[in-house]
């Protein structure tokens, strides 16, 4: 018995020693953490922001949004300039940077990563398109590039895609020029070019990998990948041949005196090296940064009392350890839809109604965000033109006596002959809280809901495949303008689109095509709000919270500020390693 | 002392084993467990987990002994349903893996040859799969929810039993007793589930005790791993709850699952021990 016990003591020490990894202070590592598993590196399906944080490290875009200004501006990243727009908006022309090498890759003939070209885009832009792929990002493009839908539509009954064919909207002018011309107005076009969908690739490399092209990614991206294991790390190494693209020199006013600008000219990426370690729990996430072994991490639940006092102030002995809180409210919103393919939800508004009556959000801001969130009312956020502060949905406010009145209504009296509904989550601990949180609202209605628990990339094949019937997710904007989030309301946006849910509504859709092809103007934004309460009367799903982004990062860290299109954002991050060796002292 | 009385084996063994005072305490823990998840099983007398009771994370206190968690619901009421939900995965289990370990046993141990080869190779793979693995695999194959915690559990459970069957049926099979039945004309199934059998169910019984408790803590590991029982409090999740409620200083989840499953567990070890004492010929009279 004393010998086992022992072997025990022995084999937990040895793990103990094998997790407490030696502090590395010769080069610097960003130590970073995905609370989720991702399936791979192809930009044409990084949907999800993990996905997309991921892809936005080796892959790069046309445009970028500028790290430090704010309001969100677009500049030329693979671009070497903003476009030369036609006058009737449609023709949009663009200038290519030169030099600019893809990775060294197996892939190429030598070895060596080779120049990109005009030709390149073309290629990644019809990738986008193409039928057999069934891209998650082909809703952005959908009917807008001259062309493109009439090639993908010719070619989804081929037995070979054929990308040799020409397509007018997208043409090569000369190695560096590229034209790209739209079928219509498409103001979020330039918004497009800087989301990881539209990230350039190589053939040769697509070619060489074929269904193994998702873990070998080639691109020309600040960072290469080194080392990828789904469930466990992910590590990237500078890349070597990375152009030269330097730290922006200017931001807003108060970036100088935070310190964002002191390493302005200086050549991106700042790290050699990138460790994402997967951790999908918040207890493991949260002692992983207290040791120090993640430089940045967002506030779980449980520990928010922990690190915060008084609701907005990094706690003292916190702040003894150099440790530095951010608090910024997301341009998102929660929400638990229903899939509108199921004939239960459909035809039956009272049922959704009743259903969002039933949900206690308040309840659910305090025990989920620790109340930093903002109750949603509709599907647009505060912050977005289109978000309309007056209006108050009739179907958000708990109100259990209306619930049951309308559930009667509705056809199932006290919940009787309700089949029992399926919500579908992610495995983590707080997910099922959540699901078991909705569960309980339910129930207090007679409703009765199952909970089934999935992986991410589990819950995204059974949202894209149309079979999961009501799910917990959230909607992070791509780019600062309420058709991203309208979108999701868009009949022909339907999964495997961004409109998972499968929501039809013609009148909605009527409009909101209108408005999707107009500039900016107070008549949009007059018909974005239009479109907002639309769906906010209509209950398309149970809308949750806008909420607020609380994390903290360590003292060592550089040149963290919040950036809602967070996906190109590590090349900009550096690693103070005398900082840190002093810091890590009081840990 | 010279014992006077006769006393049939079972009679016997069941006055050796209530003169071990812990072994009746332990019998009486499993009893009043067993009662408990009987009551809560029809909502008889047990208090109800799915109301608020109160604010969250309420301390332990009045009528709330053991306080609230993250939704204000009563822990003690959660600790009652993961009672059933573990007592109900051990008889569960059990019932499953009990036939299937001794037929099959019995089949090898009984008629050896080709038909033993086969089910003891088939007993050897089984068992040289991890344990944790195998039942993470299956939850996963059949769906997560409580059917599929029965089934991988009873699927994997009846190993060890199919093993000691076989070996004692061996054993037996050469006895006289056997040999006589044999002589007055009885068949193979007749000799094996007539006469055999009832001679090695003291094997089963203890293994059944021990087979209970493994189910329980497999079950609890199941749900804690979210691979378990769905939507309904159990030990497995409480604890899963717990890990980061104790960051907030919220230790009363965890002690109830804990302490709760503690107690049962040892019991049952305790009993399966002094069963085995109390049953084994050999040990008779110490």
């Amino acid at each position: 018995m004393s010998k086992r016990i022992l072997v025990s003591i022995l084999s937990l020490t040895l793990f103990a020693l094998s997790c407490s990894r030696e502090q590395n202070f010769d080069e610097k590592v960003l130590n970073l953490i995905s609370s989720q598993k991702i399936k791979g590196f192809d930009p044409i399906y990084a949907a999800d922001l993990y996905s997309a944080n991921e892809v936005g490290k080796v892959y790069e875009t046309l445009l970028e949004f500028h790290y430090l200004k704010r309001p969100y501006e677009l500049t030329p990243n693979l671009a070497e300039s903003m476009p030369e727009v036609s006058k009737d908006g449609l023709t949009y022309t663009f200038k290519i940077k030169k030099g600019v090498k893809f990775h060294d890759s197996k892939a190429f003939a030598d070895g060596k990563g080779r120049e990109l070209k005009a030709d390149d885009f073309v290629y990644s832009f019809k990738r986008l398109g193409d039928p057999k792929l069934q891209s998650t990002g082909w809703w952005v493009w959908d009917g807008k590039i001259a062309g493109l839908n009439e090639w993908r539509e010719k070619n989804s009954t081929a037995e070979k895609v054929n990308y040799a064919e020409e397509i007018s909207g997208l043409k090569k002018i000369d190695d560096y020029t590229l034209q790209v011309k739209l079928n219509k107005p498409f103001p979020q076009f330039l918004y497009s070019l800087a989301m990881p969908f539209t990230s350039v690739v190589a053939h040769e490399a697509v070619e060489k990998f074929g269904q193994e092209f998702q873990n070998y990614p080639v691109g020309t991206g600040p960072f290469v990948l080194d080392y990828f294991d789904n469930s466990n790390r992910i590590v990237y190494k500078r890349n070597p041949t990375f152009r030269d693209k330097f730290y922006p020199s200017e931001g807003e006013a108060s970036d100088e005196s935070q310190g964002l600008l002191s390493d302005a000219g200086k050549k991106l990426p700042l790290v050699e090296k990138i460790i994402v370690n997967i951790v999908i729990e918040a207890q493991p996430q949260w002692l992983n940064f207290q040791k120090g072994s993640a430089d940045l991490l967002g506030v779980p639940k449980d520990n928010f009392d922990q690190a915060i006092v008084g609701g907005k102030e990094i706690a003292p002995e916190m702040a003894k350890k150099g440790i530095r809180l951010s608090m910024v409210p997301s341009l998102d919103v929660t929400y638990i839809a229903f899939n509108h393919n199921d004939p239960l939800f459909t035809s039956n508004l009272k049922l959704r109604q009743a259903l969002s009556l039933a949900y206690d959000r308040v309840e659910s801001n305090k025990l989920f965000f620790n109340n930093t969130a903002q109750i949603a009312q509709s599907i647009i956020p505060p912050g977005i033109a289109g978000h309309k502060k007056e209006y108050k949905n009739a179907f958000v406010d708990r109100d259990l006596e209306r619930a049951k009145k309308l559930l009667k209504e509705a056809g199932y009296p006290e919940g009787k002959g309700l089949p029992e509904l399926t919500y579908e989550t992610v495995g983590s601990t707080v997910s099922r809280q959540q699901g078991e949180f909705f569960a309980k609202c339910m129930s207090d209605i007679g409703v009765k809901v199952k909970i089934s628990t999935n992986t991410w990339p589990e819950l995204v094949k059974k949202t894209n495949t149309k079979t999961a019937q009501m799910f917990g997710m959230a909607w992070g904007a791509d780019y600062p303008d309420a058709e991203n989030f309208l979108s999701l309301m868009y009949g022909p946006n339907e999964s495997p689109g961004s409109n998972s849910s499968n929501y039809k509504n013609a009148a909605f859709d009527k409009i909101f095509a209108q408005a999707a092809i107009m500039q900016d103007s107070p008549e949009r934004t007059a018909l974005y709000e239009k479109l907002y309460e639309m769906v906010g009367d209509d209950v398309p799903w149970i809308y949750g919270v806008h909420r607020t982004t609380v994390s903290l990062n360590h003292g060592w860290l550089k040149n963290y500020k919040y950036i809602e299109f967070n996906h190109t954002q590590s090349q900009y991050l550096n690693v103070d390693l005398e900082t840190k060796k002093e810091l890590l002292k009081k840990f | 002392m010279q014992d006077q009385d006769t006393k049939s084996l079972w009679g016997d063994a069941f006055s050796r084993l209530v003169r071990d005072r812990w072994a009746l305490i332990s019998l009486i823990i499993v009893l009043a467990y067993s009662l408990i998840a009987l009551l809560a099983s029809f909502g008889v007398g047990v208090p109800d987990w799915k109301t608020s009771m109160g604010a969250e994370y309420l301390p332990p206190g009045g009528s709330l002994w053991l306080g609230t968690d993250l939704f204000g619901r009563d822990v003690f009421a959660k600790v009652i349903h993961g009672t059933k939900i573990a007592m109900s995965v051990g008889l569960v289990t059990s019932l499953i893996a009990i036939p299937i370990g001794v037929v099959i046993g019995a089949l090898a141990g009984y008629f050896g040859g080709w038909i033993d080869d086969i089910i003891s190779w088939f007993i050897t793979t089984f068992s040289s799969i991890p344990n944790i693995m195998l039942l993470i695999s299956i939850t996963l194959i059949l769906g997560k929810g409580l059917t599929s915690v029965y089934l991988a559990l009873g699927m994997t459970g009846w190993v060890g039993l199919a093993r000691l069957i076989r070996g004692e049926v061996m054993k037996h099979k050469e006895r006289e007793y056997v040999q006589a039945a044999g002589a007055i004309g009885g068949g193979h199934l007749r000799k094996l589930f007539i006469h055999i059998l009832p001679n090695v169910t003291h094997l089963v019984i203890i293994n059944t005790s021990l087979q209970f408790q493994t189910a329980i803590k497999s079950e609890v590991i199941l749900s804690y791993l979210g691979l378990g029982v769905q939507g309904e409090p159990s030990w497995g999740t409480m604890i899963d709850d717990a890990r980061m409620e104790l960051a907030r200083g919220v230790w009363w989840q965890l002690a109830g699952a804990t302490v709760a499953m503690f107690i049962v567990v040892l019991a049952f070890n305790i009993l399966g021990d002094a069963l085995r004492d109390a049953l084994d010929p050999k040990l008779k009279g110490k």
